[in-house]
């Protein structure tokens, strides 16, 4: 399949091409998504050869196993951005000489969800990056820093309790605050 | 389920969809939430805050090379895949390997120990320059296939590397060996595939299995070494 024509195609129509193992599909994929993918990468590992690295091995790792992917169970881009990030924080604990948290089973990544409940979310999907911005900034500093010290950091919420000095249910309940607010902001409008 | 037993596993929700949970902790929420709809709607209600975070970071431009590197793998790879490539097969120890057309040079090595004094005897590879091999890795077969100034090299019968490290090319040029800046990991079928950006003056292509994010020097002996003609 040509190039042209892989462009006219959704991501959830191009996952089966890449899976014959279709370059000009992967590299519409690439396309579309190694700009946000590199751009996590980096923001979790802080280094832009690291970061190379990282999106690199992702995305070869999607392209051998792109016929895994099932549509059913989430979309494209919430699929390839955990495999990104699970890659940049296994590279991080590495490095940091902790035990990697986080196993290399890409299948994990999809959730398992009722169709129904897809709709809502692939419309959340759709919100820009400024609008969840700007429900990060809303937040109170001390939620926002446990929510990043896990999603962008990878580390435990013992861990993070130990690094900020409060017990461990003040995290998790600062956790909990602080995607319940998120997850308010985006919903406006929606629900 | 206890009121209390609810209430602890509900507030551990965040955590859980953040990964911050330690196995264990995950494992036994989620063997809650499979008896409890009421988390579970909270989990899927909370969800889409989490997978919209990696929409919040500022974005930074990939380097260009990136893409290149990465096309270039991914259709070297695709060359070698039996369903995308009907065509004739050299035949090497009983495994066969496809040819790449409009390339300038190929080597064929057979990287096992067996095979070492076929290589010695000069009789492998049907006239094509042969070497090679020391290693752990019996069986391995590996092919550099150069064009102009870089080249690839692609390997068969690897094992399966354990999740903390990755395979990483190294090329020798006289007494000097270095990182040809190249990570990667087998396929599931044992193959794999890995560019070498400049090959000008290399005597040897080397592979070894280096910790993830890959080393400055060597740290293993060569899964298979390829001495290409001079």
């Amino acid at each position: 399949m040509g190039t042209s024509k892989a462009e006219r195609l959704a991501d959830e129509e191009l996952m089966p091409r890449i899976g014959e193992k279709d370059p000009n599909a992967f590299e519409v994929f690439y396309d579309r998504h190694g700009g946000v993918a590199y751009s996590l990468a980096y923001r979790i590992v802080g280094e832009r050869g690291a970061a190379e690295d990282v999106t690199q091995e992702a995305f070869i790792s999607i392209w051998r196993s792109g016929a895994r992917y099932d549509a059913a169970r989430g979309s494209v881009r919430t699929w390839m951005l955990g495999i990104v990030r699970n890659r940049a924080i296994d590279f991080l604990r590495s490095k940091a000489g902790r035990a990697p948290k986080l196993d290399f089973n890409d299948d994990s990544i999809l959730e398992h969800r009722p169709a129904a409940e897809q709709t809502e979310s692939e419309a959340l999907q759709r919100e820009t990056a400024q609008e969840v911005r700007g429900a990060l900034d809303e937040l109170p500093g001390e939620q926002a820093k446990v929510i990043q010290l896990a999603y962008f950091g990878g580390f435990s919420h013992s861990e993070i309790a130990g690094m900020l000095g409060v017990p461990l249910g003040t995290v998790k309940g600062r956790m909990r605050l602080g995607l319940e607010k998120i997850r308010g902001e985006l919903a406006e409008g929606l629900t | 389920m206890s009121e209390n037993g609810h209430d602890r596993h509900r507030d551990e929700l965040a955590a859980y969809l953040l990964g911050a949970l330690e196995p264990g902790e995950a494992a036994e929420l989620e063997r809650h939430l499979a008896g409890c709809e009421e988390c579970r709607t909270e989990l899927e209600w909370l969800r889409p805050a989490v997978q919209l975070l990696p929409e919040s970071v500022e974005r930074v431009e990939p380097p260009p090379q990136l893409r290149g590197r990465l096309m270039e793998q991914v259709r070297a790879e695709a060359a070698s895949t039996p369903e995308s490539r009907p065509a004739r097969r050299w035949s090497i120890g009983g495994r066969s390997l496809r040819p790449v057309a409009g390339l300038a040079a190929i080597v064929l090595v057979v990287a096992a120990v067996a095979a070492y004094a076929i290589g010695n005897g000069g009789s492998g590879g049907g006239g094509n320059s042969t070497t090679v091999v020391s290693g752990h890795s019996p069986g391995v077969v590996a092919q550099v296939v150069s064009d102009g100034d870089s080249g690839t090299l692609h390997l068969a019968n690897l094992h399966r590397l354990p999740p903390d490290e990755v395979l990483q090319a190294w090329v020798q040029r006289g007494e000097r060996v270095e990182s040809a800046k190249t990570l990667f990991v087998p396929n599931q079928d044992g193959t794999a595939s890995a560019t070498i950006d400049d090959m000008d003056g290399v005597s040897t292509v080397m592979v070894t299995a280096e910790p993830r994010g890959g080393s400055v020097q060597p740290t293993s002996k060569p899964i298979a070494s390829v001495s290409m003609p001079q």
